[in-house]
């Protein structure tokens, strides 16, 4: 009987190879453990063993039976396993395929280029403050010291709305109305919209964007030395150039005034027709605050002074990105709103 | 203004070359604009006298002229020029001179004479298409000298833009004491003085009188008569100076007061003394005076305030803006009356602006002349008439200054310069760039000066306009860069900007592409997007550029839908943005302006993978971008939407739009444009649009950031209802009334499907819910929950009248 248990042990493992299909493995099972199986076969005979063999008998065959089910339950594993690798291998994706998406927007130029300088200018401690478009003439003109009918008026073609006001034409009306609220020391940015009479072209937008900054303290604690360092730093961090100059020049609103040159983006100071050969392309406007504006905001310019700068920002973007056309940035042109970051400014 | 480096050099000798003179200026604030380099058109032209004119032998029109070179020599040529006579000054081309771009001129034998060179015309110099005669030049003209040397023909003209403080600049003399305060040089100014009065003007006696009534206006009048005036061509030396500036010569007296003007920066005008009633000037406001013909013929409309030039019987000029055509200088003018006033810069500015009439002259009486240069210039002007126009003096100068000009004197504090500037300047550098400009500079005590600008320079009034000459003069480059200290409080934290960054972050985050269009638009355009105030009434502008940008916006729409059809029309497929920006409509009759959130989603939003369906912009693509935009700040449970009424906005879809409302005030407007709208744009699919008014958001006042609750650590237990209700019944009505019923430990209700259908009765719908419950200290038992619940769904059936769907 052992050796007839021998045999049934040799032949299923000899049938359960490496490469026994499904239906071979099944065929084993059957024949071996089914319930009518050899080994069903075997113990129905047992009585006819006698009684001291019994035991090892018994065992043997459990022996057997674990020893085939192991073995099946391997093989049935590794099938599977190969079939599942088999089926997934078929249903490969053409990785190379778009996504599906929703787009993420992109920002505006304007607003990248405008919050770039916004962080800069809060990492040297400016705050920002929104001011409003709609003025009158004494916050857009009188306390900036521009006289009634004085020339310097001219300078910016204003425009005039329903209720005797006007659209400022620049956003110092910012200093005014924060001054006017506050006490120094004041380091403020006011960035907004500004409106001028000029029709929509290549170089002028009646609507536009510009930044106004300020600094006032006590006096001799911000200096014409300060507003040179302040700015110098700005356009380092901004343009990435350290070659500035500041030229003297005249606002009303400023005393002394000045205009600050950087080197010419595109030939580095060398002269282009870009910078009509001079190396230099303006910047912004700048200067100490003027006498008369502290007096409109009630400061006592004896006691305190401070600079004050502006500068547009299409202007300052268009040398930066290098845009050519004032008229991109209010067309809402795709193919070019798409070149802009889906990110905010001052991140990077 | 144009500056020729010639007549510069009349007052201030500089080496410098012209690259450095144009830096130098700019950097002072006079920034040199462009450089221009003039050649002659000819060489080898001198200048020469007529000794002796007599005919040619051969020819009748043709004479033999004798003239001298200087030392050059005597020569003999062939003229055929009608004017030619003795005595005159001409330029005289020899042999080998260039003249234009003829071959080099050749000795000639004309009609068997020989001629040694030939006298030119104008046309021949290449000046003018004058060929009516040879060129009379000033007998001044220095004999052998080269023509063109003369007449400034290789001159180098600077083009200087004179910001709008700088009045005194505006002329040949200012712009000389610049170049000589920056270089260091001295100012020849002119030495004006009157000839002597009483032997040198007309006995014959014209009476010049002024009165000035109005001295607030204008404060100082100076006239002088002239007689025995030729009116005639000026010299082409003049003329030439004169277009260099920009100007056009018309007749020697004309000529004359421009060339002052040019000159000292103080306009003159030269009246018709015969047209004058007594010889009387009476300086006045217009008064009663409606109207007036200016010298171009037309009739202007006077102000009362306007300042008027008369005589006793009428009106003259209108003073510092334009002359009369009643009292012209003609060719039948023999005694004029030269004008050399101050007026009041504001009063002139005034009047030219409102009648459109800006003039050279207008120009720098609004800028500010020298309050104190009025008589030199009538002397300038007189010697200039008496050379080129034969003019004699006829009377004294007549000079009346009811209001002496206030003496001003300005004390400057060298501490408070450097503590402005930030740094320090010696006390004789300070003194001698302030002298340079003409001030008068003495020591009034330990640090402090005491300046005295000159009469020129109104724009010096206090201590700051002192600093800013001395910083200027020495180049704003002496001043260090220095960073400040920092500030010493932290900025007050801008919630507006957090806002509005933020609000951007997410738009952007939702498949929407910034935008920016023009504030600017047309009334039929804000009549078609009223926005959100179905009544706003627009703000006009009241000059506007043009009918179609006559108004401002109530609305981001029709800018945003411009920009949607502009792509569109460029082959773009889809179009998602927004523009954050103001909007502005009239609050009673004031103008008011408020920030606005809109949105326009045109074309497949969510882009799909190939082979399964894209999703288009429709109502809930834009409500689900709102949705998340509100989680994001965190006011959703602030916020609900209601379907229009067809007239809340009739450029919307009226089935499928809604009304955005902040707990009860109606804050925005979503939905699909109405299709004739969408017609009219000729879109072909859905366009999903909305708008909110972020101002009133901003100052809801909400935090975003609230205090923290612990996760829950029990399990909810999920029931569903499903109700019957009229199709039209609001789903989040359905859940208010289930939450409103007040089911303890029911956390949530959530709308997981609708139905419509065979299974439903017709106008009737299903609403599927699923209500969570959870109760906070321990796990809810099955038994538990389903009491309540079936409690609950009693409540809902009878409270919304809805039968329950099995
Ligand atoms: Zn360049």
């Amino acid at each position: 009987m052992k050796e007839q248990l021998e045999e049934i042990r040799r032949r299923a493992m000899a049938e359960l190879s490496d490469d026994a299909s499904e239906a071979q493995i099944d065929a084993v099972r059957v024949r071996v453990l089914g319930r009518s199986g050899e080994l069903t076969e075997i113990m129905r005979g047992m009585r006819e063993v006698p009684n001291a063999e019994r035991p090892a008998i018994g065992q043997l065959i459990n022996q057997i039976k674990r020893e085939v089910e192991a073995r099946i339950e391997a093989l049935t594993e590794k099938l599977k396993a190969a079939s599942l690798t088999k089926s997934l291998n078929e249903k490969r994706l053409d990785v190379t395929l778009p996504g599906m998406r929703i787009a993420r927007g992109h920002i505006h130029p304007i607003t990248d280029i405008l919050e770039q300088m916004l962080a800069i200018f809060e990492s040297m401690g400016f705050e920002v403050a929104m001011t409003q478009d709609i003025e009158d003439d004494f916050h857009n003109f009188a306390a900036l010291n521009f006289q009634p009918h004085h020339p310097a008026r001219d300078m910016q073609d204003t425009f005039y709305v329903d209720g005797g006001m006007l659209l400022r034409t620049h956003t110092s009306n910012g200093q005014i109305r924060v001054m006017e609220k506050r006490r120094p020391p004041l380091a403020v940015v006011c960035p907004g919209r500004c409106y001028r009479r000029d029709d929509l072209s290549v170089r002028a937008s009646p609507m536009f964007t510009q930044i106004e900054g300020f600094m006032v303290d006590k006096r001799g604690r911000i200096t014409m030395a300060h507003l040179k360092g302040v700015l110098t730093e700005f356009v380092r961090a901004f343009f990435g150039t350290t070659a500035v100059r500041f030229r003297s020049s005249y606002f009303p609103f400023t005393e002394p005034s000045a205009e600050l040159d950087m080197h010419c983006l595109l030939c580095d100071g060398a002269g282009c027709p870009v910078c009509k050969h001079s190396g230099w392309t303006e910047v912004l406007g700048c200067g100490m605050i003027h006498p008369n504006v502290m007096r409109a905001v009630e400061y006592n310019p004896d006691e305190f002074q401070g600079f004050a700068f502006g500068m547009g920002v299409e202007r300052t973007g268009l040398l930066k990105l290098r845009v050519d056309d004032m008229r991109l940035f209010f067309e809402n042109d795709l193919r070019f709103l798409n070149q802009f970051p889906a990110l905010s400014g001052g991140v990077r | 203004m144009k500056l020729p480096l010639s007549w510069m050099r009349d007052f201030v000798s500089v080496d410098a070359p012209v690259e450095e003179i144009s830096r130098r200026l700019s950097f002072a604030g006079l920034v040199v604009e462009h450089v221009e380099k003039l050649t002659p058109g000819f060489a080898g032209v001198f200048a020469a006298r007529v000794l002796n004119v007599e005919k040619h032998p051969n020819a009748d029109r043709l004479n033999l002229v004798e003239v001298d070179a200087g030392e050059k020599g005597k020569f003999k040529v062939v003229c055929g020029a009608p004017n030619v006579k003795a005595g005159m000054t001409a330029p005289l081309a020899l042999v080998g001179a260039q003249l234009g771009k003829e071959p080099p001129l050749q000795a000639a034998v004309i009609r068997g004479v020989q001629s040694e060179g030939m006298l030119c015309s104008e046309r021949e110099l290449g000046l003018s298409q004058d060929h009516a005669g040879i060129l009379a030049l000033g007998a001044d003209a220095p004999l052998g000298g080269a023509v063109a040397a003369y007449l400034h023909l290789d001159d180098v003209v600077l083009d200087v833009e004179i910001t709008p403080n700088r009045g005194d600049c505006l002329s040949i003399l200012g712009l000389a004491r610049e170049v000589a305060a920056l270089f260091g040089g001295r100012l020849r100014a002119p030495r004006l003085r009157a000839a002597p009065s009483g032997d040198a003007h007309d006995g014959a006696g014209f009476a010049v009188a002024v009165s000035i009534d109005a001295p607030d206006l204008c404060p100082r009048y100076a006239a002088l008569a002239m007689t025995g005036i030729k009116l005639g061509p000026s010299p082409a030396w003049l003329k030439r100076r004169l277009e260099l500036c920009g100007m056009r010569a018309l007749n020697n007296v004309v000529d004359a007061t421009n060339y002052v003007m040019l000159e000292l920066g103080q306009p003159l005008h030269a009246f018709d003394y015969a047209k004058i009633a007594g010889g009387k000037i009476v300086v006045r406001r217009a008064g009663e005076t409606r109207e007036f013909v200016t010298l171009d013929n037309l009739t202007r409309t006077l102000d009362p305030n306007d300042l008027l030039i008369a005589d006793p019987d009428k009106p003259l000029a209108i003073a510092g803006v334009m002359g009369g055509l009643n009292s012209e200088v003609s060719d039948a003018t023999t005694t004029i009356l030269l004008e050399s006033a101050y007026f009041e810069p504001m009063t002139v500015a005034r009047t030219s602006r409102r009648l459109g009439l800006r003039s050279e002259a207008s120009y720098r009486f609004e800028r500010g002349i020298d309050r104190a240069g009025q008589v030199g210039a009538l002397i300038r002007a007189a010697e200039l008439i008496r050379k080129i126009a034969r003019g004699r003096e006829a009377s004294p100068i007549a000079d009346f200054e009811p209001r002496k000009a206030e003496p001003r004197e300005i004390a400057l504090d060298l501490g408070a310069m450097e503590s402005l500037l930030g740094a320090s300047i010696p006390p004789t550098v300070a003194r001698s760039r302030l002298k340079s400009l003409g001030a008068q500079v003495s020591t009034r005590g330990k640090g402090i000066l005491a300046v005295v600008p000159p009469s020129f320079r109104s724009d010096l009034v206090e201590q700051a306009d002192l600093i800013e000459e001395v910083a200027r003069l020495g180049g704003l480059e002496d001043i260090p860069a220095r960073l400040p200290e920092r500030l010493s409080a932290l900025a007050p934290v801008n919630r507006e900007r957090e806002f509005i960054t933020g609000t951007r972050e997410v738009m952007l985050g939702c498949g929407l592409t910034e935008a920016a269009t023009i504030a600017f638009i047309a009334p039929a355009d804000n009549a078609r997007f009223s926005g959100i105030q179905i009544a706003a009434r627009p703000v006009k502008v009241t000059n506007p550029l043009s009918a179609e940008l006559s108004e401002l916006r109530v609305s981001l729409m029709p800018g945003l839908v411009t920009s949607l059809r502009f792509n569109l029309n460029r082959e773009a497929r889809s179009f998602h943005a927004f523009e954050m920006g103001k909007v502005f409509r009239m609050d009673g009759d004031i103008a008011t302006e408020h920030n606005h959130l809109a949105s326009v989603s045109y074309g497949p939003y969510a882009i799909s993978a190939i082979g399964d369906q894209s999703i288009a912009a429709g109502f809930f693509t834009m409500k689900g971008i709102l949705e998340t935009w509100f989680d994001a700040i965190g006011i959703s449970s602030h916020i609900s939407f209601k379907a229009i009424e067809p007239a809340d906005a009739p450029f919307l879809h009226p089935g499928r739009s809604a009304i955005v409302s902040l707990d009860d005030t109606q804050v925005g407007l979503i939905g699909e444009l109405h299709p004739a709208e969408a017609m009219r744009l000729d879109l072909n699919e859905p366009c999903a649009v909305f708008e909110l008014d972020l101002s009133s958001l901003i100052s809801y006042g909400f935090s975003p950031r609230k205090t923290f609750e612990p996760p829950p650590k029990f399990p909810t237990i999920r029931r569903d209802l499903a109700l019957v209700l009229d199709r039209n019944f609001p789903a989040d009505m359905v859940v208010k009334t289930i939450r409103d019923c007040g089911a303890s430990l029911l956390e949530s209700v959530e709308v997981f499907d609708v139905y419509e259908g065979t299974a439903v009765a017709a106008g009737k719908k299903s609403v599927a819910l699923a209500c969570r419950y959870r109760a906070k200290d321990r796990t809810l038992t099955d038994e538990e929950v389903n009491r309540i619940h079936a409690v609950l769904i009693e409540q809902a059936r009878m409270r919304l009248g809805a039968e329950l769907r099995q």
